[in-house]
């Protein structure tokens, strides 16, 4: 096997570890969402409080995932969202990012 | 037959760089050089190759006081991704401020 063809399936393979498309559930998504993100993020993840937290609504499940993983292992630092996602199972995770990236109502767009 | 096709290439080349100019959103101070950050956010639906792959996240619509925010962490350390961390790390306050700025405007 050349060194390329032996890239690729490697590349392949690491794709395969993160599923990119939601896996959730997007109902129990939003009930967790509501009770823990809402205050600040908005219950549609579309209404920041503060300017310098973002929007979550449309964001890609995958990404969403990756930094509340991240926020939970305390590998991503945050004042606010440590303790937030340490209260968040696996499961509650893909829920909550499953729901947030399946909102259409959203500032984020794909015009730059 | 070399030396033509240089000069074709960078023909070719020049509307990348003439990309890069353009005009900053009302109030920023600086034109945003988004040379380094189209190559990966300038392309719907790509991904990250190393060391996680997941999607890299839609940044334009996104508040610019998180923008900055993600920004500076990305340059002192808090914040870990290698290619993030060598890009933000080239950026000056007024950079990152015409990036937010670029990127918070919303959709046309």
């Amino acid at each position: 096997m050349s060194a390329f063809r032996l890239a690729v399936v490697i590349i392949c393979l690491g794709m395969t570890q993160a599923p990119a498309l939601a896996s959730g559930n997007a109902e129990a998504g939003k009930a967790k969402a509501t009770q823990v993100c809402g205050a600040c993020h908005g219950p549609d993840g579309n209404k920041p409080s503060a300017p310098d937290q973002p929007v979550l609504a449309g964001q890609y499940y995958d990404y969403l995932v990756r930094a509340l993983s991240d926020y939970k292992s305390g590998k991503r630092k945050n004042a606010i969202m440590n303790p937030m996602a340490s209260q968040l199972s696996a499961q509650d995770i893909q829920d909550v990012a499953t729901w947030f990236s399946s909102q259409s109502a959203t500032s984020l767009h794909n015009q730059r | 037959m070399t030396r033509p096709l240089i000069v074709a290439a960078l023909i070719l080349a020049a509307p990348g760089a003439a990309l890069a100019q353009q005009p900053a959103a009302d109030g920023a101070k600086k034109a945003a050089d988004v040379r380094m950050c189209i190559g990966c956010h300038g392309i719907p639906g790509y991904h990250t190759a190393f060391p996680e792959v997941y999607h890299v996240p839609k940044i334009a619509g996104q508040q610019p006081g998180y923008i900055v925010s993600a920004l500076k962490q990305y340059k002192s350390g808090a914040r870990w991704h290698p290619s993030m961390r060598g890009i933000a790390a080239s950026l000056s306050d007024e950079d990152m401020a015409a990036l937010a700025a670029y990127y918070g405007e919303p959709a046309k």
